[in-house]
């Protein structure tokens, strides 16, 4: 097991240096933001001296350098636009409020989905499934966006101010977009255990519990689901990665201030210090939560721990 | 012994009542909440608080409500005395502020002359190792737009005195309107401190900022003029149009920048919510590449557009009422002078009509007769074309419609338009490394801080960003003449000569100057918009 | 008994989709006015059924004038486009790189895989943002977007079926007998590896569809005048209460669009059962 852990952080680490030279170099590529600094009446050498003032006609070799001795320490330098630490404008944006929205959508989305999922598979092919289906169908087609905005008209302009259209603060500003960022994966998960479930449920052991007469619930939950769970475990785990995706758009529609959106502005204003960092943060995130992810599988499944 | 006592029950009397009256305020009859919040709906968070990080028409809004400068604004437009009691040209290479006594900053600094010289000296650079400032890269260089500014004395504690090499005759405008800072405080703390915990003299200070979120301020009881009659004010950052009027509608918002032309009608007709707008100073407009090679990334060609009578047809050829009413719904003006209208110096020209047939006109004069079978001008083998560059969602929606409707309009005239949208960023990079396209043009728009005109006749002299019609030798002879000429009438009869000119010299497409519309609640009171690019709130109350 | 029914509902999706791709493909023909004409007077006129509308115009017109119609019908040709093309492109280099990682192991195959850690941890959006920033907006550099955030997928199907099938005793037999890699791959590879992979794209489709829309909801997507769903639903937000059919016909477009080839892909799974993580 020890062994084990050791590969999955040294394959963390890898895979997060990776993501973050990738940006570095692609972010360069897109040209500076010099030019935003000043005025609309500057002229070239004004640019050019801005630029040198913001370290960024060095080779770059030299600024990955300085960027990778900064990094370990936290520095991810100040950000062009407003002119403070890099990574503290990123944290100030992941929490609360990113988290909080990644959090409630992912609870929605897996937590709910158990018992619809176990509902679809156990009323097989009768109504309950059948509606379940074309909900499940209809909200994965459906753009993200699109939900959000509709569900802005409806309740916020509709039902005028039922629930707030913008913003964040109290619980009530957290139910649409949260809504909106979990119905997707919710429909997907709910299938996903109604699937995993059906599997199970046809699998010989079950059968032979059943002929030995345990009662239905208890082959439900302790043989079934036990083995659905590796799947569902799987599911879950990424849900909470895609979340953190997907919310760049719902905080965009529903003006949430987190990690996501700040990072698209920051991507055409080329303010590389907290493109970097917000990045960096975005891939630990996910590293970290695939890294839970194969431990959980390691802990439920023997077979992982020696593959 | 009655009498007295009868006498102790009228004064009693007479004292509740003047209690009583006195917690209720009123304005103009109706009684107010001066404990109140108002909550702004604004569609955009700002970068920095210090004003010499930068000065856009989004900032400005949250900066002069915290600081204040020497030259304030009225809501015509027209400068009236700020932290200035007033300013005159001592002779013709001087001018003198007389400062405004008894203003304190939030922190209870002293606002004095030596206030306005360290502020001068971080504007243009000059003595700030004095200070022991290292000071910030800043959004405008003082002293590479105005390098005949030379030195600054005190004379007593509340006169200044600016001198220069050469006439400045718009100094007080320059100077004027830059938003100050106190001078121990910065010293002592770090311009940083600026711009985290920003200390001024205007009747709000911040009392918090969350990034990308809202800003909160609370009145500042020291204030020198007349106050706002609420207690606090919060900018709510909502991006979306559609969202900060959901908010409004459900009360969540008492004020909304930013209204869409198309939503202004509608709220109108609403109960317990008004509109407000006024022109401002945004002016938006189609910059064509008319350099020579020599002055561009050219690869060797001059820029297509150089011909005057070309960039005259495009002006001709586009309907500028049109898009004021059909896209704008007439919150938008057409403007046919380089100055915005609510500008000091703004002198009205004659409007371009709208006449495609002597555009076509035009266009054959400078060579382009030939029509190919798709109806695309040619001259000598080369199609008139114009590759545009257009920042989508860079300044709102009317901009975004604009763009594909006026290249509809040159189309008509033979024009082959091809639409770039680019980021703001990505044309930004272009024009400054000079690799526009020689057939190429860029749809941006130009607001100011300043309330003169010269800051819009500047625009056409050095070579910068958004210089690709670089003024002929007459026109630059001109430009100099009005930054020299020290009296004011004979200044005006220049500038306004400099406009008609340039007129007709069309170094632009000019499309439309756009107009600030508001939506409030009922509830608020006296709210009036400006014509300059923040929102006052002196005087404003908040009904109970 | 179930088999019938989603068969039912597969066969309808399909000829829906079928319909879809003709009217894309018959655009010019049914269109009632050339989709990028604007004409300032027309603006926002409302669908026929409703007052102020009129028959030369049925869905209405937008901000600008432009027949709604139209670019629901034009748009359907970028949608599909994008969807079908950066599937086939990214499912062939995926395969492509898959089967070979699979097959020949060692460096590249460690690459490869790591390549796809990394690409994964990068939100996929924020690549699009990021990438399409760089290099300017366009449907060439759409489709090159979505294909590079997308050929990570198939890849890692193909190499696990790959890795297992490499190892079975006809594939050691036949390499024995010394033939070549190339037929090998060709032969006995690619037939079983195509069921999970058919499945794959088809859902691929729709998400593609629905990724096109997010950026150009983000303003990324194909650059105007161009008529694209996604664009048009960006457009139309901004009129969700004044000119609700802005957003409603390319978003219900979208969403239908979406959903048959979403049943067409389940019925595929169920028919062609294949051993599919159920994660994708």
């Amino acid at each position: 097991m020890p062994s084990f852990l050791l590969r999955r952080l040294i394959h963390g680490v890898f895979v997060v240096w990776g993501v973050v030279t990738a940006v570095f170099f692609l972010v360069r590529l897109t040209g500076d933001p010099s030019a935003f600094l000043v005025d609309q009446s500057a002229t070239r050498e004004e640019i050019a001296h801005t630029r040198h003032l913001l370290g960024l006609d060095r080779p770059l070799y030299q600024q990955y350098a300085a960027f990778l001795l900064a990094a370990p320490r936290g520095d991810f330098g100040t950000s062009i636009r407003d002119k403070r630490p890099a990574m503290g404008l990123v944290l100030e944006h992941l929490w609360p409020a990113t988290v909080e929205l990644a959090l409630a959508a992912a609870l929605l989305s897996t937590v709910l989905a158990v018992p619809l999922g176990i509902i679809s598979a156990t009323h097989k092919d009768r109504a309950a499934d059948h509606v379940s289906r074309i909900a499940s169908l209809l909200l994965q087609s459906m753009p993200g966006f699109w939900l959000g905005l509709l569900l802005i008209l409806l309740f916020a302009v509709e039902l005028r101010g039922f629930l707030p259209a913008f913003g964040s603060g109290t619980w009530r500003h957290l139910v649409l977009p949260a809504v909106a960022l979990a119905a997707a994966p919710l429909a997907q998960n709910a299938r996903l255990v109604r699937a995993g479930m059906l599997e199970v449920l046809q699998q010989d052991y079950v059968r032979t519990a059943r002929a030995k007469g345990v009662p239905e619930r208890g082959i439900l939950y302790r043989h079934a689901f036990k083995n659905a769970a590796i799947p569902f475990i799987t599911v879950s785990g990424l849900s909470l990665g895609f979340m953190l995706s997907g919310a760049i758009i719902i905080e965009t529609v529903f003006a949430w201030p987190g990690l996501g959106r700040l990072i698209v502005q920051a991507v055409p204003g080329r303010d590389f210090p907290v493109i970097q960092a917000g990045v960096f943060v975005f891939a630990l995130i996910f590293v970290a939560l695939n890294l839970v992810v194969d431990l959980l599988y390691a802990a439920v499944d023997p077979r992982v721990r020696l593959g | 012994m009655a009498k007295r006592t009868a006498r102790r029950w009228v004064w009693a009397v007479v004292l509740a009542l003047a209690v009583g009256t006195s917690e209720a305020q009123t304005v103009d009859g109706v009684a107010v909440d001066a404990d109140a919040e108002l909550v702004v709906a604004v569609p955009d968070d700002t970068n920095n608080m210090d004003p010499r990080i930068g000065m856009g028409s989004t900032r400005s809004n949250y900066i002069r409500q915290v600081f204040e400068s020497l030259v304030d604004v009225d809501a015509q437009g027209k400068p009236v005395p700020g932290l200035a009691l007033s300013w005159k040209p001592v002779n013709d290479l001087t001018w003198e502020f007389t400062l405004r006594r008894g203003v304190t900053f939030h922190n209870g600094e002293a606002f004095n002359a030596d206030t306005v010289l360290f502020n001068l000296d971080r504007m243009f650079r000059k003595n700030l190792d004095k200070w022991g400032v290292k000071d910030v890269t800043a959004g405008t260089s003082f002293e590479k737009v105005y390098p005949a500014v030379t030195r600054w004395e005190k004379v007593g504690d509340y006169t200044v005195r600016i001198y220069s090499s050469e006439p400045v005759p718009n100094l007080w405008d320059v100077v004027g309107r830059e938003p100050l800072v106190p001078r121990e405080y910065a010293i002592k703390n770090g311009v940083e401190a600026l711009n985290e915990r920003p200390v001024g003299t205007g009747p709000w200070k911040m009392v918090a900022w969350k990034r990308n979120d809202s800003m909160r301020f609370e009145r500042y009881e020291g204030y020198w003029g007349s106050p706002p009659l609420f207690k606090r004010l919060r900018f709510q950052v909502i991006p979306e149009a559609g969202g900060r009027l959901a908010a409004l509608r459900a009360g969540q918002v008492g004020l909304v920048d930013a209204v869409p032309p198309l939503d202004a009608g509608v709220l109108g007709r609403e109960p317990g919510i008004k509109v407000m707008s006024s022109a401002q100073k945004l002016y938006c407009r189609i910059y064509l590449n008319a350099r020579p090679k020599d002055k561009f990334d050219s690869g060797g060609k001059d820029g297509l557009f150089t011909d005057p009578r070309v960039r005259l047809a495009f002006n001709l050829a586009v309907n500028k009422e049109g898009i004021v009413q059909k896209i704008f719904h007439g919150y938008a003006q057409a403007n046919a002078s380089p100055v915005a209208t609510v500008s000091y110096g703004y002198a009205a020209q004659e409007p371009y009509a709208y006449d495609p047939k002597r555009a076509r006109a035009l266009l054959a004069e400078a060579g382009w007769k030939d029509a190919g079978p798709d109806g695309v001008l040619k001259r000598d083998g080369e199609t008139l074309t114009l590759q545009l560059l257009f920042p989508a969602k860079h300044y709102g929606q009317g901009f975004d419609e604009t763009t594909p409707a006026v290249a509809e309009m040159l189309k008509a005239v033979g024009v082959q338009v091809v639409i770039k949208p680019v980021d703001y960023g990505t044309l930004i990079q272009t024009v400054t490394k000079g690799t526009l396209p020689y057939n190429g043009g860029f749809t941006a728009c130009r607001t100011s801080n300043n309330l003169d005109a010269d800051d819009y006749l500047r625009d056409w002299t050095a070579i910068t960003l958004i210089n690709w019609a670089p003024y002929p030798a007459d026109l630059v002879e001109l430009y100099r003449a009005t930054r020299r000429e020290v009296d004011p009438q004979k200044r005006l009869k220049l500038m306004a000569d400099l406009q008609r000119r340039v007129r007709d010299w069309a170094p632009v497409v000019s499309l439309y100057q756009e107009a600030k519309i508001f939506a409030a609640s009922t509830r608020v009171l006296r709210f009036a918009p400006l014509m300059d690019l923040h929102m006052d709130f002196r005087g404003v109350a908040l009904r109970k | 008994m179930t088999r019938r029914r989603d068969k039912g509902a597969a066969v309808a999706s399909l000829i829906v989709l079928a319909a879809v791709t003709a009217a894309a493909i018959l655009a010019p023909m049914l269109s009632p006015a050339e989709p990028l004409r604007n004409d300032l007077l027309e603006r926002l006129t409302p669908p026929m059924w409703n007052a102020g509308g009129s028959a030369a115009h049925p869905l209405g017109t937008d901000t600008l004038g432009r027949d709604v119609l139209s670019r629901l019908l034009y748009g359907a040709r970028v949608s599909l486009v994008v969807g079908f093309v950066t599937v086939i492109i990214s499912g062939a280099a995926g395969v492509a790189l898959g089967v070979l990682g699979g097959f020949y192991g060692g460096w590249l195959d460690d690459v490869l895989m790591r390549a796809g850690d990394v690409q994964l941890a990068f939100p996929v959006l924020l690549l699009g943002v990021a990438l399409l920033s760089v290099l300017g907006p366009g449907l060439v550099n759409l489709v090159l977007v979505l294909v590079v955030s997308g050929w990570i997928t198939y890849a890692r199907i193909v190499r696990g079926e790959t890795l297992s099938l490499k190892h079975r005793e006809f594939v050691e037999a036949a390499r024995a007998l010394g033939a070549l890699d190339g037929r090998l791959i060709w032969r006995h590879l690619l037939p079983n590896v195509w069921a999970p992979i058919a499945v794959v794209a088809t859902f691929s489709v729709a998400r593609t569809i629905i990724a096109e829309a997010s950026l150009s909801f983000l303003g990324l997507g194909v650059p105007a005048p161009t008529p694209s769903w996604g664009a048009m639903l960006d457009e139309g937000r901004n009129y969700i209460t004044t000119g609700w059919w802005l957003a409603l016909f390319p978003g219900t477009a979208i969403l239908l669009v979406v959903l048959v080839i979403n049943l067409i892909g389940d019925w595929l799974r169920d028919a062609l059962d294949p051993r599919v993580e159920r994660g994708i």
